[in-house]
């Protein structure tokens, strides 16, 4: 039997623990400080929140093997288009509005919630709402009541949260701010809405 | 101390020991209240006219949620009390605030439990996240919730690190108070509205992963060396040296696993990198947990004094093993988890791995609880009706477990491959997935072992409300220190 | 940089990652076994887990395409040969702490008497 060895006494364990706890908040800290500035609005991977006023397209980037979004012409949310601070505006609305309807509990967002209702990373691009004419429109209204509206074969229906009609169109607003952030490639595969001219 | 033997008397516990049955009865109504919520939820995959528009699946999954967050907490801050007197060999600190703190916090959640339920969404604007829901995953509670969540925490921490300084500092301790500073620290970080969502999750994860993944395994790692030392009597420098081994393997993978997180959320490529190099040197402390116990049953002679405590903790060895280490790192690479994120497969993998790594460490605890309230009584083989209340709900809340486990990874493997993979998870792809014959039947089964770990509770708490009632014998002598 | 899986390789993929936590604990189980037991016949055993777990890592990182970057191929061997020596380093670990821990047949109570109170 061996004997007790420096590298297995309490006291080299104890200042190991200390060092590779205080080490891995270091290196956490140093990347956070690089990763931030990266996902702020108006960056390149998560853009300014008058991307509202552009089409968002989603489509397949042959180097990095995924689909990314494409910000295209201009194509202002419902007609109106807005200045950096009037879209902030009605994206943090619609967040909010987001928040406080508690949608995280039944959907996913950015892949993160529960999973009794579609992803809503991409739910401005989804093939679901018909064309890109008469897609505002049909967000808005099912928003604001979706519960006679169809769904699926499954009769799962979301319920009336009580949606105001201004709330709505920040959600969408959101919506379509959302869709323009590059996930790497999340959803997988995604078949996205066609938006011709 | 004046013992009597048999019965519930808190003249056989000491101050923090009367406060933390307090936490432990609270923790108990919340586990069951997260059961509840839980075969509810669940049924309205099945049937999804039930309780439509009345009690929504969003509000009852937020409720199964967050009981579990708080009966876990509750559990902690039970067992740190619980241990306090014991290991600092000093009276508790101010406690009488921290009985009032008990009374404040569960009022408050109560209150935010009637809100949930009761009020449910407000519109959309500040007021609702403060004084309604937050929309947060697991974080949902109000903000005025979280500022007294803080406030309690402060004082909880006051109690346990005076304690320490006036008593006895141990090596247990000094993880402990550190551990807990860390806990609340970052509680703040999820403390903030922004409309940037990929910020929000940012530190949003910040919150769940570095709690769940690496402060809460350490002071998961605190109550076992504790228990330990109780139950087996492994002697304290070992222990010691040991928690300190685990706190080094689990902080050193667990604080940049959280990488594993941040791969969709808009974050940069590096992340695949870190996350995935430090999810596969995750099961690292497992491994030295395997060999350790390993060693540890084979220098001593498997006696111990409470055998339903011995049987969680050997089921928490488990737990954690597959639903952490096995369940964790089978979607972990980027490669694989485009396709499983944000499926059934994380419900699977979170299921085991809450059951497994915190729930298990917590019901081995409440037998070390209910023991000591008897008068310290005999726990170990041969008890009435050979143990069978316990033995069986041991069985029925394992079984239970694991079969939801499997429904929801066979539900979520069938999700991963229709929705994501063939359909290309529109919203046709998700309810294609959701129609699909495997699916409906993983739900049902998923459902069918849920009433099977809801019995399994029920009996849990029948047999710890009886256990060692009546009994004459004291529980079996075992070295310690 | 991270290059999708195919689909066809899904199944493998997380059937090897499973496979690669499993063995590696049951190498880890068994060579723990082998040791405290003093059974030479399981270290056979043990060290066929370990060969298990290599082709596991190696099947999986072949189909998360992994083995083609030179920078994830010396990732996997390196991961390989931590986990064939993480038992031996925790296995001296556990000798050296337990080192000097006295025979423990009789069970003495200690003087605190906090335990049985």
């Amino acid at each position: 039997m061996a004997t007790s060895q420096w590298w297995s006494s309490e006291s080299f364990w104890r200042k190991t623990a200390i060092w590779v706890t205080g080490g891995s908040m270091v290196i956490l800290i140093l990347l956070t400080m690089d990763t931030l500035p990266q996902i702020s609005a108006g960056s390149k991977r998560v853009p300014a929140y008058s991307v509202i006023n552009h089409r968002i397209e989603y489509q397949l980037d042959n180097t990095r093997h995924v689909q990314v979004p494409v910000i295209g012409k201009e194509e202002p949310l419902f007609g109106v288009k807005l200045t950096e601070e009037e879209a902030e505006a009605l994206v943090s609305h619609g967040k909010m509005t987001v928040q406080a309807k508690n949608c995280m509990n039944c959907h996913t967002l950015l892949g993160n919630g529960a999973y009794y209702a579609p992803d809503l990373t991409k739910a401005w691009l989804d093939q679901y709402w018909g064309n890109s004419d008469i897609r505002e429109t049909q967000m808005v209204e099912f928003i604001k009541d979706p519960s006679n509206k169809l769904h699926n074969s499954l009769n799962r229906r979301m319920p009336n949260l009580g949606v105001t009609d201004e709330e709505a169109r920040a959600v969408v607003a959101f919506l379509k701010w959302m869709s323009a952030i590059d996930t790497n490639g999340f959803p997988y595969n995604f078949k996205s809405i066609e938006q011709e001219n | 101390m004046a013992t009597t033997m048999g019965r519930l008397d808190s003249a056989n516990l000491n101050g923090g020991q009367k406060l933390a049955v307090k936490y432990f009865l609270v923790a108990g109504i919340l586990f069951g209240a997260q059961i509840l919520f839980g075969l509810i939820s669940g049924l309205q995959y099945l049937m999804p006219e039930l309780l439509y528009g009345v009690l929504d699946f969003s509000v009852n999954r937020m409720v199964h949620i967050n009981a579990l967050v708080v009966w876990l907490l509750y559990g902690f801050l039970g067992s740190v009390y619980w241990m306090l007197e014991e290991e600092s060999q000093h009276e508790v600190v101010g406690l009488k605030l921290g009985n009032l703190i008990f009374w404040v916090l569960t009022s408050a959640v109560t209150v935010v439990v009637l809100v949930y339920l009761l009020v449910q969404v407000g519109p959309g604007n500040q007021t609702s996240l403060w004084l309604i829901n937050e929309g947060r995953e697991y974080i949902e509670a109000p903000r005025w919730a979280d500022i007294g969540i803080v406030v309690s925490v402060l004082v909880f921490f006051y109690n346990v690190a005076t304690t320490f300084s006036k008593g006895r500092y141990t090596g247990i301790a000094g993880v402990l108070v550190l551990d807990l500073l860390a806990l609340f620290g970052l509680y703040l970080a999820g403390m903030f509205y922004t409309p940037n969502i990929s910020v929000d999750q940012y530190w949003w994860w910040w919150v769940i992963h570095l709690w769940v993944e690496a402060t809460w395994e350490v002071m998961v790692a605190c109550i076992m060396a504790y228990g330990l030392m109780k139950v087996l009597g492994v002697r304290r420098k070992i222990v010691e040296t040991w928690l300190y081994i685990e706190v080094a393997l689990m902080f050193g993978s667990g604080i940049l696993g959280l990488g594993h997180h941040y791969f969709w959320i808009g974050t940069p490529e590096y992340w695949f990198t870190i996350g995935g190099l430090f999810s596969a040197l995750e099961p690292v402390p497992l491994v030295a947990m395997v060999v350790h116990a390993v060693f540890d049953a084979g220098a001593r002679h498997a006696k111990n004094s409470n055998h339903p405590t011995m049987a969680w903790l050997i089921a928490h060895a488990f737990g954690n093993f597959f639903g952490a280490g096995v369940w964790g790192f089978m979607h972990t690479l980027p490669q694989i988890n485009l396709y499983t994120h944000g499926t059934q497969w994380s419900a699977s993998h979170g299921h085991l791995a809450f059951f497994g790594a915190y729930a298990t460490i917590i019901i081995a605890f409440f037998y070390l609880a209910a023991q000591r309230w008897r008068g310290g009584v005999w726990m170990s083989g041969e008890l009435p009706g050979n143990g069978w209340k316990w033995k069986w709900a041991l069985g029925l809340l394992n079984l239970g477990m694991i079969g939801m486990t499997v429904a929801l990874l066979i539900s979520g493997y069938e999700q991963s491959q229709i929705e994501r993979a063939i359909e290309g998870s529109s919203w046709i792809g998700y309810f294609a997935a959701q129609a699909h014959p495997w699916f409906i039947q993983g739900m049902w089964w998923r459902e069918a072992f849920g009433v099977m770990f809801a019995l399994g509770f029920v009996l849990l708490v029948w047999d710890l409300l009886t256990i060692g009632k009546g009994e004459t014998r004291a529980q079996q002598a075992i070295a310690a220190e | 940089m991270i290059e999708p899986a195919l689909l066809a390789n899904f199944f493998t993929i997380f059937f090897s990652s499973a496979m690669v936590i499993l063995l590696g604990a049951l190498y880890a189980l068994l060579f723990a076994f082998s040791r405290i037991k003093g059974e030479r016949r399981l270290m056979p055993l043990a060290y066929l887990s370990y060969a298990g777990l290599v082709v596991a890592t190696l099947t999986l990182a072949q189909a998360a395409n992994l083995l083609k970057q030179p920078f994830w191929f010396s990732i996997v061997l390196l991961m390989l040969l931590g986990y064939l020596l993480a038992p031996h380093g925790i296995w001296h670990l556990c000798v050296s702490t337990h080192a000097d821990e006295a025979p423990r047949d009789s069970a003495i109570p200690n003087s605190k008497q906090d335990f049985i109170s």
